[in-house]
Order: structure tokens, then C-alpha cells, then sequence
């Protein structure tokens, strides 16, 4: 349902990525590894446009767009589909737990306000959340912003919800929180592309994962084959630095 | 007066020289209304790096700034009637360009210099709201422009608000210089009270509490009304 077809794309000198295909169906949860500096966070940049990509294309469904040539129109339309979870949650400052959910859907999705405040409480609950619809995110932990930012992006039931590397601000002992979190809407069926160096997402939750390097997608495959048997020389060398010994089975 | 204060002037010249504040008010409330609109505007083409207009803000801003407040009123208050005659004689218009009523100079000089305050003061402001709220209302489906009005803008008033209110108060102060374009504000009633006695001190002494009072007014309400916006801010004890 989600297909990416060669994206390019370069800061001045800098390539960042250059020919990455990316193809996931409905209800995948895929995870995408990578050193830093890989591209991962400007490969999900640029299929939400906040980015502008130097070529490559999207077919989301039943439209198909050109990730550097879009209209203001079909933007939007792959916007409306598609949301994102940040970093660092990029929560609304000015805005309480609840407006922030609401926002989206009230504004962007012109639904009614009273439909909207519905559906808001309806994704807090899920992230447990429920006592702070009134609370600004100054008040609250990163693992309750992160939280709110994940309920922000379901509330909109897109496709596809982008994380990229939502733990990875987080205090260790709230990283297992939003990873719960983030296992339920997996379960649920939520299509996701998940950026993240917890490696035991990657293993339990996903169903692909995606290991890229210099801006090209090394390898892929489902977790398990990935994990036990890695097929690039670029990739065993990835997993025997970032995984626990317990972890390899057969490296 | 050679034994101490002409104590029923001053409260006479109080009273007069009030009946200057709502000119100096428009003057004040004008300029903003003009100001805070393209200030915010043209700290955008700064902070965006727009060609041309960038570089207009910037030499703008060192124009207004390098010079003095009354330096500025003299030159429009003497060139502007002089270019306005050659327009109006070119176009046949019957219009005598000094009859013109000095509060529009005013209104010219003090938001020009109130533009040039603001452009600063927003430019400062927006960048300390991060990126990634105008990233993230994006992702939600926003548009640019509902972003600005619902995330970025209530975000940087907040920040903006004290050096506003500083703006503001300045204003207010620098309206006494309207005096110099014959504009029957606070200080030229004082001063026209104060010619006809000698009583200067006294006339100095109630424009002063004028100020003092109008401007302490002024900045309490900004408070007041800082507090309300910065509400987010304010993390009670989690
Ligand atoms: N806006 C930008 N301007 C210039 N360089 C950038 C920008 N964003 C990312 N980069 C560069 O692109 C490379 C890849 O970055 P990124 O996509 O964030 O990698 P990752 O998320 O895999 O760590 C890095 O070298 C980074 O410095
Ligand atoms: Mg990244």
C-alpha cells in the first residue's frame, strides 16, 4: 500500500540518500536500522515532505506522487495520510494534552469539535493517558509527552504512522512505556514505519526490517532471518556492535 | 515662584496637560497597530533569508536605529509637506499640504521607528520557538498560515511580550517629542500652561507623574497579560 521508489536526496555536498525503495504493506510494522547518519531520519522526512526529496516517487494507495515535483494539493493529500512521530515529540508548547490531539483533527481534518474532543480521548486512553487531557506538555515526563505525540498521530488513523527513533530522547527507565505503547497499535494493526535502535522492537514487533548505510538500503528481510542470518558483510558488522551478546544466535 | 511650589498650578497643569494623553494614546495605539503586523512580517523575511527584503529589513533597522527619534521628526515633518506640494502640483490637486494635521507625521515617524524595534524584537522571538512546532503542525495537516496563527505566533507572543511592552513604553515616552510638530500632546499642553507663568518646574513635575503613572499603567497590564499567555509555561510541582 506504501510503495517508495528511489528517493534521492542531497544537502548541498552532502549525499544523504542516494536510490532507496522502501515497500510496506497494510498492518506491517517495519523498522528501519542504520548508524547515525544513514539517512533514516531524511528518508522519513522526505516521505512526509518535510523535506523536499531531489527525485523519487510514492504511491500511497490509489495516489501516486513525485517526492520532489508535488503540488501544495497532493502534499496535503499524503499528509492527511501519513503522520509522524517525533524525536523529540515536537508537541504543541501552547496547547494542553488534549488540543494537541485535537488540533490535527479539528483544524486539519476539519472534523467537529465534538467528534474531534471523542476521538482525542479515545487515542489518550489507549496511551493511558487519561488523567492529563488538561495538562501542557511543560508538565509533563518525555515518556507522557512521547505519549501524547503518539496518540496526537493515531487519533488521525493514517495509513501509516512514521516514528522516528521515539525513544531515543527518553530517560531509559521511560523508553519501556512508549515501546509498550507502541506495541499495542502495533497489535492493532496500525501500519507502521519505525525508525529505532531498540533492537528488541525490531525483533518482536516488526514483520520487516530494513537495515541501511551510506544512503542505500543494505539489506532486508523479516526479523528473524535478519537477526539469525544477515546476508551483507555491512550488516553482521552493524548487529555484532549494537547487539547484546545473548542476542546473536549464529553469527 | 520664589517660595517653593505653585502647589494649585501643578494640579491645574495636571489637569491640562491631561487632556493631551488620549492624543498621545492614538499616536501610541496607531503605531502599533502598524507595527506589529509588518514588524512581524519583515522579522520573517530576515529569519527566512528572503532576497531583497531581507536586506531592506537590515538596513532598515541600522537607519532607524542609528538615528535620533527627533532627528527623524524634523526631516519627515520638513520633507514630507515639501514632496506632498511637488505631488500635488504635478496632479492639480487643490490641497494646501500645510494644513495637513501634524498627527499624521506622527503617525509616519513613530510606527516607522516602532517598526524598526519590533523587526528586532520578533526576529529574536521566533527563533527561540523551535522548528520542529511548525514540523509538527505540518504533520498534523496544517497549513503554513494556520500554523503561524495557532502554534508559532501565540508561542513567540509570549516570548515577544517584555521587550513589546519595553517598545511600548518608549513609545508612549517618545510621543513627548510630538511638541517639536506643534502636536497638542502632553508635554506641549504642559509647556503652553507652563509659558504663560514661568511655573516650569510645576508643569515639569505633573507631565513627569503623567508619564510615570500612564506608563507604570501600561506595564502592569502587560504583566497581567503576559501571565495569562505564559500559562502553558507555568509547570505546577509534578
Ligand atoms: N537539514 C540538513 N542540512 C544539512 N545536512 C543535513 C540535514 N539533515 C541531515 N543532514 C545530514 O544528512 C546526514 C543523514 O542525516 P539523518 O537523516 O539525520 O541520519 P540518521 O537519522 O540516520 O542519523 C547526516 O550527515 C546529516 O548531517
Ligand atoms: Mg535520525
Amino acid at each position: 500500500m506504501l510503495e517508495i521508489q528511489n528517493i534521492h536526496k542531497s544537502f548541498g555536498e552532502t549525499t544523504v540518500l542516494s536510490g532507496v525503495d522502501l515497500q510496506i504493506g497494510k498492518g506491517d510494522v517495519v523498522v528501519v536500522l542504520g548508524p547515525s547518519g544513514s539517512g533514516k531520519t531524511t528518508l522519513l522526512r522526505c516521505i512526509n515532505f518535510l523535506e523536499k526529496a531531489d527525485k523519487g516517487e510514492a504511491i500511497f494507495g490509489d495516489i501516486q506522487v513525485d517526492l520532489h515535483q508535488a503540488s501544495k494539493k497532493q502534499i496535503q493529500a499524503i499528509r492527511k495520510r501519513t503522520a509522524f512521530v517525533f524525536q523529540n515529540y515536537n508537541l504543541f508548547n501552547n496547547k494542553t494534552v488534549l488540543e494537541n490531539v485535537t488540533e490535527g483533527l479539528i483544524i486539519g481534518r476539519k472534523i467537529p469539535k465534538e467528534k474531534a474532543i471523542e476521538i482525542a480521548k479515545n487515542a489518550l486512553n489507549k496511551v493511558e493517558l487519561e488523567d492529563k487531557y488538561t495538562a501542557y506538555p511543560a508538565e509533563l515526563s518525555g515518556g507522557q509527552q512521547q505519549r501524547v505525540g503518539i496518540a496526537r498521530a493515531v487519533a488521525l488513523s493514517p495509513d501509516i504512522i512514521l516514528f522516528d527513533e521515539p525513544t531515543s530522547a527518553l530517560d531509559p527507565e521511560l523508553v519501556g512505556e512508549v515501546l509498550e505503547v507502541m506495541k499495542t497499535i502495533a497489535k492493532e494493526g496500525t501500519t507502521m514505519l519505525v525508525v529505532t535502535h531498540e533492537m528488541s522492537f525490531a525483533k518482536d514487533v516488526a514483520n520487516k526490517v530494513v537495515f541501511m548505510d551510506g544512503g542505500v538500503v543494505v539489506e532486508e528481510g523479516p526479523p528473524k532471518e535478519f537477526f539469525e542470518n544477515p546476508k551483507e558483510e555491512r550488516t553482521r558488522k552493524f548487529l555484532r556492535r549494537v547487539l547484546p551478546d545473548d542476542f546473536i544466535y549464529h553469527i | 515662584m520664589p517660595n517653593g511650589l505653585d502647589i494649585p498650578f501643578l494640579i491645574d497643569t495636571f489637569f491640562v496637560a491631561l487632556t493631551g494623553v488620549p492624543i498621545a494614546m492614538l499616536i501610541t495605539i496607531v503605531s502599533l497597530l502598524i507595527a506589529l503586523p509588518l514588524g512581524f512580517l519583515l522579522a520573517l523575511t530576515r529569519i527566512n533569508r528572503m532576497p531583497i527584503l531581507n536586506q531592506f529589513s537590515r538596513v532598515y533597522v541600522s537607519f532607524v536605529r542609528g538615528t535620533p527619534v527627533i532627528v527623524q521628526i524634523f526631516i519627515i515633518y520638513n520633507s514630507v509637506p515639501l514632496l506632498l506640494g511637488t505631488i500635488f502640483e504635478k496632479y492639480n490637486i487643490n490641497m494646501n499640504v500645510y494644513e495637513v494635521n501634524p498627527i499624521w507625521y506622527a503617525f509616519i515617524v513613530f510606527s516607522l521607528n516602532t517598526i524598526a524595534t519590533l523587526i528586532e524584537v520578533f526576529r529574536s522571538a521566533i527563533n527561540t520557538v523551535s522548528k520542529g512546532q511548525l514540523e509538527a503542525a505540518h504533520s498534523v495537516g496544517l497549513t503554513t498560515a494556520q500554523a503561524f496563527i495557532r502554534i508559532i505566533i501565540p508561542q513567540t507572543l509570549v516570548v515577544a511580550l517584555p521587550n513589546i511592552c519595553n517598545a511600548t513604553v518608549n513609545l508612549i515616552k517618545a510621543t513627548s517629542l510630538g511638541y517639536a510638530m506643534s502636536l497638542p500632546e502632553i508635554t506641549l499642553k504642559a509647556q503652553v500652561a507652563a509659558n504663560a507663568s514661568y511655573n516650569y518646574i510645576e508643569a515639569y513635575i505633573a507631565i513627569f507623574i503623567i508619564y510615570l503613572l500612564i506608563c507604570s499603567l501600561v506595564e502592569y497590564a502587560f504583566k497581567r497579560y503576559e501571565k495569562r499567555l505564559r500559562k502553558y509555561q507555568i509547570a505546577p510541582a509534578a
